[in-house]
């Protein structure tokens, strides 16, 4: 793997690397560091009678987080939100698999119809999704033509339309980073792994997985955290009924003006992200020991 | 090098056109100002109208208030004026500039939230009440309480809008929807608890789509949506509820500190119109306040019942509540999250 040099051995880095990473620290200190100071600030501050921010300290806006109605809210968000990674892992690893083994050529197209949906707006392919279930809508039309079902079924506004609607939005970002390590799989492991009899399902299980299990975890990052983080499914495809998380902070920066109580649940959104990550990294290969 | 060139030239082709003429910003609804009306506006002053559009009546405030831009015209609702205006955010008025502010009906000047119409103008009035889709629902409802029943249940769109659903259930209990209290809230709890049982959609921006399509039969909308309802289908019926209700007052105002006043008074003097204002109510069918306009328009938008509701109802605008309206908020939320 070192290729005979040791590390050491490499010329370390000069001061003039630190000019080249500049536009990179500036880029992360504008846009990364300083909004979350902010975003922290604000936590602990009031709002006047016309939602502007009050620089007076309180801790309220966090008491307030311990409020039952609240808990259902982070509840129901980090179920709906785990319900969606598992399904996109379950949908979206064959998927992942079998467009990283497939052939060059065919790749490239495969790839290209995951993307696909990208190019068109994800509001009006909410709306299209609105039109596919409803009552009325292209599903229950079909349906009955077929005489499958005398009655249309209830699937708009309902957690059902919920979950496709996160599934489906989801699902691309857990496919391309499984493709990454698909792709990068060396076949010579698994061919090892069958000359030593391993089964199609031992191979699978301690080789393949494994080594593709990076992926996973990056597609369980890009997948959880902004799942809990959204809002615009709940209210195009849930009818705005049951708010999760995302839908309770979009609320307190627009219509409850209560931007110092939005802030603390934008900082408890940043905790989950960080204990998702660590989680992930720490967890490492499901089957390596 | 080609692109470059393109490119100069457009960019002085866009600094000659701003530099020559007047222009003025207006921070108004989305879908709430014909094209029409700004073409004409443009067409006979030469000044030029920026659209800065906005969902609601939170989003202006928090537009005006960065101050990011100037505005010269803005177009809040009542109790968003009274809250402006507290705060020395809007221009008084120069009634001399106005003249046609004389086409106004009387009874929608000098009202509780801008008194003596000293800093907004109305726009377009409306009231909040029931649509009724008549070939699903054969039983009469007459207000809140008929609507609001177990048999209704998951057929019922509401607006999504925390202040007007605990507004209702004030109304239901003869409360003074201005009067947000702990007291009051907690009296409305238990009413909104049952109803947020009923409710599928929550939508504020078109909630005349669920009805429309069939999702829902029966709902609680802005008469605009429910005229349109009717224009399509004279099932959809609508319903003043007898418990009384919402009457908004969407208005034209300047803002304090807005770059050019003399504009901003030439496009509210313009918008009051009678034939100006005739624009408006053709494309949305809202309550026209302006009396010489309503002469002008036709018999069929003057029958339509949500436009121009017939009978007498307890109507009453909202006035600003302060920060009661983070409570507010948070009852919804709660009572959305349990249910």
């Amino acid at each position: 793997m070192t290729n005979g040099v040791s590390v050491s051995t490499l010329p370390r880095p000069g001061s003039r690397v630190w000019l080249l990473m500049l536009p990179l620290l500036v880029w992360v200190a504008t846009f990364v560091i300083a909004p979350t100071v902010l975003l922290f600030i604000y936590s602990f501050c009031q709002r006047d009678e016309l939602g502007q921010v009050v620089f007076t300290f309180t801790a309220d806006n966090y008491s307030r987080l311990f409020e039952a109605g609240m808990w259902m809210v982070f509840a129901r968000s980090i179920i709906y939100a785990g319900a969606t990674t598992f399904l996109c892992i379950l949908v979206g690893y064959p998927v992942a698999y079998f467009i990283g083994r497939s052939p060059s050529t065919q790749r490239q197209i495969l790839l290209m119809l995951v993307m696909v949906p990208f190019w068109s707006s994800f509001v009006v392919r909410a709306y299209a999704w609105c039109t596919i279930l409803s009552d009325g809508g292209l599903l229950n039309g079909f349906l009955a033509s077929l005489k499958i079902i005398a009655e249309p079924l209830n699937l708009l506004y309902t957690p059902t339309a919920v979950m496709l609607g996160l599934l489906y939005t989801y699902l691309p970002f857990m496919i391309l980073p499984i493709y990454g390590s698909v792709e990068k799989l060396d076949t010579s492991m698994i061919e090892a792994s069958m000359d030593l009899y391993a089964s199609p399902w031992q191979t699978y299980w301690r080789v393949i997985l494994p080594l593709t299990w990076p992926g996973v975890t990056a597609g369980i990052l890009l997948v959880f955290v902004p799942a809990i983080g959204m809002f615009a499914v709940t209210d195009l495809l849930g009818g705005a009924r049951v708010p999760l998380l995302g839908n309770v902070i979009q609320n307190q920066f627009v219509q409850a003006r209560n931007w110092p109580f939005g802030s603390a649940l934008g900082i408890v959104m940043l905790v989950m992200f960080l204990a998702t990550y660590l989680l992930c990294s720490r967890r490492g290969v499901p089957s390596s020991n | 090098m080609k692109w470059i060139s393109c490119l100069a030239v457009c960019l002085l082709l866009i600094a000659s056109c701003d530099k020559g003429a007047k222009s003025i910003t207006l921070l108004a609804w989305s879908e709430y100002v014909p094209q029409k009306v700004i073409d004409g506006f443009e067409k006979e002053t030469g000044i030029k109208v920026h659209y800065d559009a906005i969902d609601n009546n939170e989003a202006l405030v928090q537009k005006l208030l960065s101050g990011a831009s100037k505005y010269d015209v803005i177009q809040p609702s009542e109790y968003i004026i009274e809250q402006l205006a507290k705060l020395n955010k809007l221009a008084v008025l120069d009634h001399s500039k106005l003249p046609n502010l004389k086409n106004i009906g009387s009874q929608y000047m000098d009202m509780p939230h801008d008194r003596g119409n000293k800093y907004s103008v109305p726009y377009m009035t409306g009231t909040v009440g029931i649509v009724v889709n008549t070939e699903k629902v054969k039983e009469p409802i007459h207000g809140y309480r008929d609507l609001f029943h177990p048999k209704y249940t998951k057929r019922i769109v509401v607006l999504n809008d925390a202040r007007e659903m605990v507004s209702w259930a004030l109304n239901c209990l003869g409360l003074d929807v201005n009067e947000i209290n702990p007291r009051s809230l907690a009296k409305a709890k238990p009413i909104l608890a049952d109803w947020v049982r009923l409710i599928r959609v929550y939508d504020s921006d078109s909630p005349k789509t669920s009805l429309s399509n069939g999702d829902c039969d029966l709902g609680v909308v802005w008469s605009g949506e429910a005229a349109k309802l009717w224009e399509e289908n004279q099932k959809f019926v609508y319903v003043l509820p007898e418990e009384g209700t919402h009457m908004f007052v969407d208005s034209l105002a300047i803002p304090v500190d807005a770059p050019d006043v003399d504009a901003a008074h030439q496009f509210i003097n313009y918008c009051l119109r009678p034939e100006i204002s005739k624009l408006i109510s053709d494309e949305f069918p809202y309550t026209n306040p302006n009396l010489q306009a309503r002469k002008l328009l036709s018999q069929k938008q003057l029958d339509n019942p949500a436009s121009y509701p017939k009978g007498e109802a307890k109507l009453g605008t909202f006035r600003d509540i302060g920060k009661a309206s983070s409570d507010v908020d948070a009852l919804i939320t709660n009572l959305k999250s349990q249910g």
